[in-house]
């Protein structure tokens, strides 16, 4: 009866955000198609004149597509293990955000990809690397991962909204077009919760949240290991398949963040998305950032320390050329969510927000630090090379892509939103076992 | 009383610093006197009618002898008058030396007892000072060649002056010292004492390896000798093991490979069919869902 009546309650709450689309929701989103459109029109650029309109040239060959590819992927993975290992440990206050955590893993991972084909000078060859794939390509390895991932990753969301679909599809009250109601139907695949039903779907659920997980972090390593099986100064490391790990997952949870204070003031979800969330975040971004520091620590100090030329000369260019990014990303970006979240009086949601903001653009311009300051210095010298193609710089198509890629994402977001609630309705309406209520009061004491 | 003592102290210190600075002067420099730098020369008679000359420049400072760079050093021959043969000018390397090859048919004075003068200068500078180092010798030859007696493989030395560019009086009882060039030095393989005809020889250690044909060389040496200098002389034969080359065994890098590796193949198709194994026992369930549906509808519970 309980269980009924905070069920209704919350449909009550999120049913007009299904049903009718606000002026400035349209608004937003006609901006963010707007932002598309110019990255539309930057790609077509791109195709019909080649990738001579980009900064990328012979020796800087990547430039920030694919730190883009590695920042969404990175989002994509973190949202996984976030979501995957909430699940598993049936944490309380994971109700009302893992929502939120499995709409990132899965918009990102799909948009992630989209920035490698725009690396790709010639497209119509895509094909070759399924006709000709290699399986001792870590090329290949990536596609195979990725591929694998997009497959969990769809699968684990799915097993999540089964149950909140099925109660969309009963609430009669719920003031949405036949199509819409229709699909509710289909998707829902005559969820009832019989307990049968419910037993399977919980076993289905713990299985692929354990598979998100494992994969996740697999599919980031391979990521990781593009670079760290190339024979390039800095990128030559063994330790960079946990280190993208932890910068992922950290990143992620930057993303996470925001994406909550966006949410609970758009959909008006204060009284369900508390500080205490935002605190619980906030102390997993302090872990992470602990974790990240000392990664991008043993990292640098083992190059600088073995005195290679090369390594040398990559870690004099970060201190002189790239001297602000590299204090931003790696100090600046370690140590504000430290301070945030270490002093009690700072642990505001707006200041936790704010944090999570240097932490998005700190590990963005890590994953830049990392491409292409390495491709300026390779072991080989750069002969006959024109001065001005020895540096990258982005051009306005590569600036109007990336803001394409983060208005895509937010538009997916949106989107998503609208078909079903950003909260986990089901789980959120059910009262919480007495061994979880147990860990929920130890948490909060914590906290 | 402790004021007292803690004056006491300071005073201490400061008389202990005054009469150690008094006692021990720092050396005052004085940057405007110039420096004489010293000059080392080094002479090898190649017997292949090239002369090596070879000269070191070095200052010395306070914190130890430190080599002088781009110094223009001049090479000169006489045979002991006021007359000398220009042989080049050469600057001195990072290191201090400066080389010159001489090539000996040029004509290169002698005196009455066939002894030339060679010299090398530093002209001097706004902070260095001029100065020379000579070295008198006469000029020798050593010739290497090779015997075989039944079994055993013998060295010839053969040496002698050179008198206006032909062959003179042979070199006697001086020492010669047999060498092969190994990887970073030269080994010393034997040692001989030449006759009254200028002649000596060494046996040929057997086990020796050469390049990969068996070549080998044998440089033969007279050494800081007081008349000759420096005097070489080499000859090659094939005489050496052959080296054998070992192309060791590495696998080219896995991405050329034409085939990826099994364990590659094996781990890949372990990790794809687990984590697709999990994925089908997902849909599965979901399918098991939709069934209890229809079984629900088609038999409803009473």
């Amino acid at each position: 009866m309980e269980y009924q009546s905070t069920k209704e309650k919350l449909l009550q709450e999120v049913a007009p955000h299904l049903e009718r689309t606000t002026w400035v929701a349209r608004l937003w989103i006609f901006f963010l198609l707007a932002v598309i459109g110019i990255g539309v029109y930057a790609f077509i650029q791109q195709v019909t004149k080649g990738h001579i309109v980009t900064g990328m040239r012979d020796n800087v060959v990547w430039g920030i597509y694919i730190v883009n590819f590695i920042f969404f992927m990175g989002m994509s993975y973190a949202g996984a293990i976030i979501s995957g290992a909430l699940q598993l440990f049936r944490t309380e206050w994971r109700k009302p955000i893992i929502r939120m955590a499995e709409y990132l893993a899965i918009i990102s991972l799909l948009i992630g990809p989209g920035y490698i084909l725009l690396c790709i000078g010639r497209l119509d060859r895509l094909h070759y690397l399924v006709l000709f794939g290699r399986i001792q390509s870590p090329i290949t390895w990536d596609v195979i991962a990725i591929s694998t991932d997009i497959f969990g990753c769809l699968i684990f969301l799915y097993l999540s909204l089964l149950r909140d679909i099925a109660t969309l599809r009963d609430y009669t009250a719920l003031k949405v077009p036949a199509w819409k109601k229709k699909l509710y139907s289909i998707l829902a695949l005559g969820y009832t919760g019989a307990p049968e039903q419910e037993i399977r779907l919980k076993r289905a659920t713990d299985i692929m949240a354990a598979m998100v997980i494992a994969i996740a972090i697999i599919v980031y390593s391979v990521l990781a290991w593009i670079f760290s099986v190339t024979l390039q100064p800095g990128w030559h490391s063994t330790i960079f398949g946990p280190y993208f790990v932890i910068a992922a997952v950290y990143s992620g949870t930057g993303v996470l963040v925001i994406t909550m204070w966006v949410f609970r003031k758009a959909y008006h979800l204060d009284q369900y998305i508390t500080r205490k969330h935002f605190v619980a975040m906030g102390v997993l971004m302090v872990i992470l950032a602990a974790l990240f520091g000392y990664f991008t620590f043993s990292d640098y100090l083992t190059k600088w320390y073995g005195s290679e030329k090369n390594d040398e000369s990559l870690i004099r260019i970060l201190f002189s050329e790239y001297y602000w990014p590299f204090i931003f990303s790696n100090y600046i970006g370690v140590l504000i969510p430290l301070l945030v979240i270490g002093i009690p009086r700072l642990r505001t949601i707006n200041n936790i927000t704010f944090s999570a903001l240097v932490v998005i653009v700190a590990l963005w311009f890590n994953r830049y630090l990392i491409v292409v300051p390495t491709l300026e210095s390779p072991y080989l010298p750069i002969q006959d090379s024109r001065p001005e193609w020895l540096n990258y710089s982005a051009t306005w198509v590569e600036y109007a892509l990336l803001a394409a890629g983060i208005a895509l994402f937010c538009l997916m977001f949106t989107i998503a939103s609208k078909f079903v609630p950003v909260m986990n309705i089901s789980e959120m309406s059910e009262t919480p076992k007495p061994e979880e209520a147990v860990l929920f009061q130890s948490e909060e004491s914590l906290l | 009383m402790k004021s007292v003592n803690l004056t006491s102290c300071i005073f201490i210190l400061v008389f202990l610093l005054v009469i150690s600075s008094a006692v021990f002067p720092q050396e005052k420099q004085d940057s405007s006197s110039s420096k004489t730098p010293n000059i080392t020369l080094n002479y090898l008679n190649t017997s292949n009618d090239t002369i090596i000359l070879s000269a070191s420049v070095s200052i010395k400072r306070e914190l130890g002898v430190f080599a002088l760079q781009n110094a223009e050093i001049t090479f000169e021959a006489s045979a002991g008058g006021n007359e000398s043969k220009f042989l080049g000018k050469v600057k001195t390397d990072v290191e201090g030396n400066a080389v010159i090859k001489v090539v000996s048919k040029i004509g290169i004075p002698t005196d009455k007892e066939r002894k030339t003068i060679f010299t090398a200068k530093f002209p001097g500078g706004a902070r260095y000072l001029a100065c020379f180092e000579k070295t008198s010798v006469r000029l020798a030859k050593i010739l290497v060649s090779f015997a075989q007696e039944d079994t055993v493989r013998v060295i010839k030395i053969s040496a002698f002056q050179v008198e206006n560019g032909v062959p003179g009086k042979p070199l006697t009882k001086e020492k010669v010292t047999v060498y092969v060039p190994r990887l970073f030095t030269l080994l010393k393989i034997g040692e001989t004492t030449l006759d009254e005809n200028g002649k000596g020889q060494v046996e040929y250690p057997e086990k020796l390896v050469g390049d990969s044909l068996g070549n080998i060389t044998i440089y033969a040496k007279i050494e800081e000798n007081d008349i000759y200098g420096n005097v070489q002389g080499k000859s090659s034969i094939t005489w050496g093991i052959p080296k054998q080359y070992f192309l060791a065994e590495r696998p080219a890098r896995q991405l050329w490979t034409p085939v990826a590796p099994i364990w590659m193949i094996v781990t890949l198709i372990i990790m794809l069919t687990g984590v697709w194994a999990h994925y089908l026992y997902a849909v599965f369930q979901l399918i098991m869902i939709k069934r209890h549906a229809q079984k629900l509808r088609n038999n409803p519970p009473l």
